[in-house]
């Protein structure tokens, strides 16, 4: 989240858009709440379902699944349109004004395609800003340049009007109008618009541009760093925003640093190819610290090896690869994977095309689980699983872990606030936490590589590891988790001096000291830090600022500074600069969230999204220019949204002809390749528009979450009481679809996709929540089931994921599971 | 001692179910097996293990659609019609703060309190012959604590006060959400009340009752027919002695012996 | 001469066994009911036990009950038949309210007998059905189950009080009439009392007739 779960009490607008709130973050739902009861704002749901969310909304307004880029589209059309834009923002702090390249072109010229395309990827020269003589962007601060962005994004969306997107998306205009009014409302200087969004926005073909049009709206709104703004991702996992923060995602190290490729062989060449230059002296461009958080990084690792050579230690991609979900299975199908660790994750029942990477598993040597329970993973080789078991021939561990509560550690949610949880009881039985396990992994393994040595034993037999060592008596000791968290924080290896330049004094620091910011982290490896936007968390006195529990709440906001740990630095709102104008003075005045002191001369209430004087330094630190992006040439499929069809679709894309994006990762197409893999081959079929897979399987399905279950199921079917609440597994449908099949209540219905013939079965639920979509004159069918159900626990049911595609975003790799089709018929 | 009432605002509920699981866990109750449904509502009805329940609606009104989720649980009436009906002293007991409490200890399993309830409530177990429904977690209450249900609900659609303070924030939140207070009958108060859409009619939600009130039945039987029973007999046999005393009983005059 | 002397039997055994079936059940009902009815006289069920024992001996008591209501009913209904002259009977109190001369003669049961008979009868339906229903009261429509309750509840004040009458009628307001009902014979005056007619036409049946007694 740029904002925080306390903050959205301060929208007077929320747009809740894939996503599910009432439904699956219930407890902090009820800021919602207060937002509407204090404030009286208007709640719009967004959702081809009816869902909780939206039976307590203003305005529901439905879309058919796939369809959220056009749907945006008229919104952002209808802000631009009616001059609903917040201009004094989208002026100074947007990209709007900025000239592009001449060469450019884009989807209104070429046809729903932008320039550049060469095969299956976009030479993105063109996408590029026009550079005055000192290396600044050139703007048009009249915006009237028809090369200038905010024309650009213009002429962009003028093709998305109510009319159009209205049948694109099979809302009723009314209702999308509706939507457009309210929501554009918030321009206003002192009103602010939230965005909450989850998979139902990201888990998409194009889920990346999903989240980016968020983005181009917002900035648009002037809602980004603003008290009720911004854009607000309701994380899935207690602490998976903890994970990511720590590098537990495929294309990153921890803070989101670029994990290197082997087309960088040295850390310089790393630097230079991941530091962005910026020459505009008003921006902070603060990934330009990156070799400073590299450096930390290195040494925190490997704490005795010169940088270089730490960074030599590290693996490197392939060229041209990357190692997300889907290469990964289809590398694991091919035997090219001998073993995997699966720590906490349940891919057998979570992943997309599941029955495949059952399939997969199978071909590897050895796995090793890591789990509360005996998910369907760790035995995904036994009957249950619809396998016979002499024919699986890999090794299964399985580990039992500790709860939550049988562990200490510090969890982020989704509003970055690092909090400190104690351990409340002992694991039971033979269970233990993660770092003991891990702990017992890398001594084991340093110990093995010390007695019989290796390939290349060096990055483990060198890498410091300072909790949990082998004592005297040759026992390997019990690690603390607030060692680690020092480390994460980090601390200088070396005295250095370092000039503080807004308090313009020297500060002193000498090893063991802790790094009191990443202000201060060095790039020459006198500093160690594990994870650079966590630096800070612990105090010069040593005391871990995430166990803080102070009430006190100074601006009244709800942003209760001293209550856990917010990164970056403790700041509760980002961009928060955005939310004055260029004096320091707060658009809003009711809910301020910075302010600048001329007497003081400092910012008072929230940490200042970067130091120094009003209009000295532009909001939108993170990016090299500090303006917010509209024109994003970092995407790889688009610097704008564009709409263009589900891969597997029955709707032909009338926006233009470009029926799907032609940068996305065909693994179909590499299914029907003769030397594919039968496994890959059969698992991913995809049902093309105009396909005859399209025709034998016509009805949209879409995957999503209840209340009483919990992801996988793994957490909640194994409690008796949660499956009194939800004991099957099921399907929703409309009514008109159910008499269409001829299904009543009571009957179970079989779903079958392109990738799974034999199906699963369910029970229907035939509900008034769901309706057909007229798009082009024909009504168009979806269904919904939950991914809720394995073959393991006391409650079990039909795996959702045995129907869904193998496609991922051309961005992140996300796969898409909202927006496939399937075949119903009665069971 | 002061009188509680708990208030459920039904324009809050999202349905999560947290009350009815957060019951069961305070309560030491069970899971009951069940099976779909139709509708997320689950277990189907209250039962003897199950003593709070959301139910589910989804009622096409004015072009709308409207999906009602409602907590169902024990009203605490003012004057229970269930402690009326039963048989067995403390088997039912209504206390000073509100709360109408079973003990299993006294009951014996005839039903009567489920027949005579206006919301049909309380449940049974055949086997066990015992009745069960919800306490208002009045051991909670005594130790200055809130009923479990309300301590879990995550959205605040479940508060619990004194009487005046929720009769209080009942009207100012049913005038801000234009919404009705339920039950509105000045003559069966209850312990439990709803702050319900105005958008919908009390109608529209299933096993609620319209027309809350003690049965006429039940009012017959016991204020009128309980006690001239005793009345009857008493009466009678009272009678009878005076008849006995005043008239004399009627003797037969025996013919004496030797005669016919 | 009879064992009896020349005491008249008016009722034989299975009469007097299924009345006192009847009638210590309906006590026995009435008792345990008041012991539910009323909170205060629950000391009752103490005696008895406990509650729940007490609801299961007021089922089968009730059982009882209606297993010899239903052979009371059709073994008595002909003599309690109503006739004209009953109608004189009541008019003049039948002599138990002010000295009476002429009183019609009564067959085998007077208007009050027969009257209390057929109260007892329609009580009886009703608190048997109802008493059904409260056995199972979820397996009805609640209205009727409602009812119910209330009905056995009305049905028992009717019967109660009647039943005190037929008690103190049958014991010290009629002194020789209870023998009727322990031993089954009465004297011969009492019959010319209270069943004159019967007792004539008991007389005129030759010897060697099934009502000749000995």
């Amino acid at each position: 989240m740029t904002n925080h779960w306390n903050d959205i009490q301060h929208a007077d607008a929320i747009l809740i858009m894939g996503s599910n709130p009432a439904e699956n973050h219930p407890i902090s739902f009820k800021w919602v709440n207060e937002a509407r009861t204090k404030r009286g704002a208007k709640l719009i749901v967004v959702d081809p379902r009816f869902t909780r969310s939206a039976a307590t909304a203003d305005i529901y307004a439905r879309l058919r699944p796939g369809t959220d880029i056009a749907f945006l589209g008229a919104v952002i059309n209808y802000a631009i349109e009616k001059n609903r834009i917040h201009e004094e923002y989208v002026k100074n702090y947007t990209d709007a004004a900025y000239i592009v390249n001449p060469a450019f072109q884009g989807a209104t010229d070429l046809d729903g395609l932008f320039s550049g395309l060469t095969g299956a990827k976009y030479d993105k020269a063109t996408w590029a800003y026009e550079m005055d003589e000192n290396g600044i962007p050139k703007q048009d601060l009249t915006l009237q340049d028809p090369l200038c962005v905010y024309q650009l994004l213009k002429k962009h969306y003028s093709r998305y009007t109510i009319k159009k997107v209205s049948d694109i998306t099979g809302c009723d205009a009314a209702d999308l109008e509706a939507v457009c009014e309210t929501y554009t409302a918030t321009c206003k200087p002192e009103l602010s618009g939230t965005i909450m969004y989850a998979m139902g926005t990201t888990q998409h073909t194009y889920g990346s541009q999903n989240v980016r049009a968020f983005a181009v709206l917002q900035l648009l709104l002037g809602n980004i760093g603003n008290a009720g703004g911004g854009i607000n991702a309701l994380r899935g996992e207690s602490n998976v925003q903890g994970s990511t923060d720590h590098g537990a995602l495929f294309h990153i190290l921890t803070g989101y640093l670029k994990y290197p490729k082997a087309n960088q062989p040295t850390l310089a060449v790393y630097n230079e190819q991941n530091t962005p230059k910026n020459k505009d002296p008003k921006s902070l461009n603060w990934w330009g610290n990156t070799p400073k958080y590299m450096a930390s990084l290195m040494k925190a690792w490997w704490r005795d090896a010169d940088l270089e050579t730490a960074y030599s230690y590290l693996p490197k991609i392939d060229d041209g690869k990357n190692y997300s979900y889907l290469p990964i299975y289809s590398a694991m199908a091919n035997g090219e994977i001998k073993g995997m660790f699966v720590w906490g994750m349940n891919p057998a029942v979570g992943a997309p095309s599941s029955k495949m990477i059952r399939k997969a598993i199978a071909q590897l040597d050895w796995m090793v689980c890591v789990d509360l329970w005996e998910t369907e993973t760790s035995a995904f080789w036994q009957k249950e699983a619809g396998v016979n078991p002499a024919d699986i021939k890999t090794e299964v561990f399985l580990l039992p872990a500790a709860s939550s509560m049988e562990k200490e550690g510090s969890i982020s949610n989704s509003g970055r606030w690092c909090q400190w949880r104690y351990k409340a009881i002992d694991p039971v039985g033979h269970a233990e936490d993660d770092l003991w396990i891990i702990n017992q992994i890398v001594n084991r393994t340093k110990a093995l590589y010390a007695k019989e040595g290796g390939a290349f034993p060096d990055p483990i037999a060198n890498l410091t590891w300072n909790y949990g060592k082998v004592g005297l008596d040759g026992k390997i000791h019990p690690p603390s988790p607030r060692e680690v968290a020092k480390e994460i924080n980090g601390y200088f290896i070396a005295e250095k001096e370092i000039e503080d330049k807004a308090k313009g004094e020297i500060k002193k620091f000498k090893p063991g000291d802790i790094v009191p910011s990443f202000a201060m982290l060095q790039d020459d490896g006198s500093t160690v830090c594990g994870c650079w936007v966590y630096a800070g968390s612990i105090d010069d006195k040593g005391e871990n600022k995430m166990m803080k529990r102070d009430p006190a709440d100074p601006t009244g906001l709800g942003m209760f500074p001293n209550w856990s740990w917010s990164w970056p630095v403790n700041r509760r709102i980002v961009y928060n600069r955005a939310s004055v104008n260029v004096e320091g003075k707060p658009f809003s005045k009711e809910k301020p969230v910075l302010w600048w002191s001329p007497l003081k001369k400092a910012w008072l209430g929230d940490i200042p999204d970067g130091n120094g004087d009003p209009d000295a330094i532009l909001p939108f630190i993170m990016v090299p220019h500090g303006r917010g992006m509209l024109f994003a040439a970092g995407m790889s499929d688009g610097p704008f949204p564009e709409h263009y069809e589900p891969l597997e679709s029955v709707v032909k894309n009338t926006l233009s002809n470009s029926q799907v994006s032609p940068v996305i990762t065909r693994w179909d197409e590499k299914a029907k390749e003769e030397t594919c893999n039968p496994i890959l081959a059969a698992g991913c079929i995809a049902a093309l528009y105009g396909s005859e897979e399209a025709k034998e399987f016509p009805t949209i399905c879409s995957t999503y979450r209840v209340s009483e279950h919990w992801q996988t199921g793994q957490m909640t079917r194994w409690i008796p009481w949660l499956n009194e609440l939800v004991p099957n597994q099921f399907v929703e449908m409309s009514e008109e679809f159910a008499r269409e099949h001829g299904i009543t209540f009571g009957d179970k219905v079989k779903l079958t996709s392109a990738r799974n013939v034999e199906g699963i079965t369910a029970y229907a639920m035939i509900t008034k929540r769901l309706k057909p979509f007229r798009i082009q004159g024909k009504d168009i069918h979806m269904v919904g089931i939950t991914w809720h159900f394995g073959y393991k626990g006391l409650a079990t049911g039909g795996n959702a994921n045995d129907l869904t595609p193998f496609i991922g975003d051309p961005n992140t790799m996300i796969p898409e599971y909202k927006a496939f089709l399937v075949k119903v018929e009665k069971a | 001692m002061a009188e509680y009432i708990k208030l459920i605002d039904v324009t809050k509920c999202t349905g999560c179910r947290g009350c009815q699981v957060a019951c069961k866990q305070w309560n030491s109750l069970p899971a009951v097996d069940t099976m779909f449904t139709g509708s997320l509502q689950n277990p189907k009805d209250l039962n003897y293990n199950t003593w709070c329940l959301i139910r589910f609606d989804e009622v096409e009104k004015d072009g709308k659609l409207n999906w009602l989720m409602r907590h169902d649980a024990c009203m605490h009436c003012e004057t229970p019609a269930c402690a009326k009906a039963c048989p067995s002293p403390g088997a039912l007991t209504k206390n000073e703060n509100g709360s109408v409490v079973h003990n299993p200890a006294y009951c014996i399993g005839c039903r009567s309190c489920i027949v005579a309830c206006p919301f049909d409530i309380p449940r049974n177990d055949k086997a066990l012959e015992k009745m069960a429904k919800c306490s208002l977690c009045h051991d909670r209450i005594d130790d200055g604590k809130k009923p479990a249900c309300v301590t879990a609900c995550p959205t605040g659609c479940l508060t619990f006060g004194t009487k005046e303070e929720m009769l209080k924030a009942a009207e100012k939140r049913a005038e801000k959400v234009k919404g009705v207070i339920y039950p509105a009958n000045p003559h069966y108060e209850t312990h439990v009340m709803y702050i319900l859409p105005g958008t919908v009619g009390v109608e529209d939600f299933s096993h609620m009752n319209p027309h809350p009130k003690m049965p006429a039945t039940l009012y017959w039987w016991k204020n009128l027919f309980k006690p001239f029973t005793l009345i009857g007999i008493a009466g009678v046999a009272g009678a009878a002695f005076l008849h006995y005393i005043i008239k004399g009983p009627h003797r037969v005059h025996e013919k004496k012996e030797g005669g016919e | 001469m009879s064992a009896h002397g020349d005491m008249i039997k008016v009722t034989d055994g299975i009469e007097r066994v299924v009345h006192w079936i009847l009638a210590g059940s309906c006590l026995f009902c009435l008792i345990t009911g008041i012991g539910f009815m009323y909170h205060s006289w629950s000391f009752i069920a103490t005696f008895l036990g406990g509650p729940y024992a007490m609801k299961w001996m007021h089922i089968f008591s009730g059982l009882a009950f209606a297993a010899s209501f239903v052979y009371s009913f059709f073994m008595w209904k002909k003599d309690c038949q109503f006739e004209p002259q009953d109608l004189q009977w009541v008019l003049k109190g039948g002599g138990y309210l002010w000295s009476v001369k002429d009183l019609p003669p009564v067959y085998k049961y007077n208007a009050g007998q027969k009257a209390f008979f057929w109260i007892l009868v329609a009580c009886a339906i009703v608190i048997i059905a109802s008493g059904v229903v409260m056995l199972n009261p979820l397996y009805y429509p609640v209205v009727m189950a409602r009812f119910a309750y209330m009905l056995h509840a009305g049905a028992v004040v009717l019967l109660g009080a009647f039943i005190v009458v037929h008690i103190y009628l049958g014991t010290a307001g009629n002194p020789g009439t209870v023998s009727a009902m322990l031993t089954g014979y009465v004297s011969r005056a009492w019959c010319e009392t209270h069943c004159p007619r019967w007792l004539a036409d008991r007389d005129s049946w030759k010897p060697g007739g099934e009502k000749d007694v000995a």
